[in-house]
């Protein structure tokens, strides 16, 4: 066991004007997620610390925020990862409610907002739609998606225009777009052939620095730019 | 992040040298002398001194825009890193080559 201290990003919006840091100081392994601290500060130390958190187990996306400056999963980030001395912030750009948690309206409009769900209007199959495994591969890490919006929080584009679809909502649209068994290509490509779609991304990575699981994100966004090169 | 904050501060810079040298060039339309006048302004070691740092300038901005040219059409965004050391070796190389003959007639405009 060793002492962590912790500073972490407060705000009231009943009392405070604007945000302020608090020191916490949490006994931890080095194997200790950081999430299991901040409840160790919430159950036992400071019953009114606000952060969202659901599954625990790097599924669920809700516990994403700015530990040591990168966006990372508090349930997936050990204290060895991220030091002795642990800074925890909001996720940066999107409007703070309270302490930890954000208004994530802003990026679930842009997320619904290139047609997020499956279009096959064929008469179903038997059986499911058949996909090659290599045309699945060209989807499979972008479906592994967690919309934690760690990618679209860290992106300097984002924070510039929050008009901006965003790398995770434009993530998203190559999911379907490249889905061979998808056919509302043409639609999502006019969705997104906009000032605000992919032409925004100045190739920066933070949002590929960022993702927890570790999805090339910026590639996904090169090739939807050539995808609208060839209309 | 880094490499795109120094690509846009020097794009910036580039903007900069571009309005000096368009003011340079303009006086051309007002004859010779006053053309040679300027010239020998720019002849000075302070702006040799500017000139090796316009080369550094232009070769880190062509040389990551490359970088970022080569990842938007053929991919390479898992090697991103290890393509702007490459890149920064190739321009590094090439500012040695091209800022030494530049320090060369420094030296010799103050040893005179």
């Amino acid at each position: 066991m060793q002492k962590i201290r912790f500073r972490i990003k407060r705000f009231n919006p009943a009392k405070d004007r604007r945000p302020h840091f608090e020191d916490f100081t949490v006994e931890a392994e080095p194997e200790t997620p950081v999430l299991d601290c901040l409840h160790e500060i919430k159950w036992h130390q400071d019953g009114t610390l606000a952060f969202r958190r659901s599954c625990g187990h790097a599924i669920c996306g809700s516990c994403a925020m700015t530990i040591n400056g990168q966006n990372r999963l508090a349930c997936q980030t050990l204290v060895k990862n991220v030091g002795k001395n642990i800074i925890v912030e909001p996720l940066r750009s999107f409007p703070l409610e309270k302490d930890l948690i954000v208004n994530l309206d802003r990026f679930y409009e842009r997320f619904y907002s290139i047609m997020p769900y499956f279009v096959n209007n064929s008469p179903p199959p038997d059986t499911e739609r058949i996909q090659w495994p290599e045309d699945q591969e060209l989807i499979d890490e972008a479906a592994s998606c967690i919309l934690c919006a760690s990618c679209t929080s860290s992106c300097p584009s984002f924070w510039a225009d929050d008009d901006y679809i965003g790398p995770s909502a434009l993530l998203k649209a190559y999911r379907f777009i490249f889905d061979t068994r998808d056919q509302a290509q043409k639609e999502r490509l006019a969705l997104i052939n906009t000032s605000k779609g992919p032409w925004k991304c100045h190739t920066i990575f933070n949002c590929n620095e960022a993702c927890p699981k570790d999805i090339d994100i910026t590639n996904a966004i090169a090739r939807l730019k050539l995808k609208l090169n060839d209309l | 992040m880094v490499s795109w904050a120094l690509h846009r501060l020097s794009g910036l810079a580039l903007v900069a040298y571009l309005c000096l040298h368009i003011f340079v060039i303009h006086n051309l339309a007002y004859g010779p002398e006053r053309f040679d006048r300027v010239m020998e302004l720019l002849g000075s070691p302070a702006f040799k001194l500017m000139e090796i740092g316009l080369l550094g300038v232009i070769l880190y901005h062509a040389f990551n825009g490359l970088r970022v040219i080569i990842i938007d059409f053929w991919g390479g965004t898992k090697i991103q890193k290890q393509l702007f050391w490459i890149m920064m070796v190739i321009a590094a190389a090439l500012f040695v080559a091209g800022a030494a003959p530049i320090a060369g007639h420094l030296l010799n405009a103050l040893a005179h």
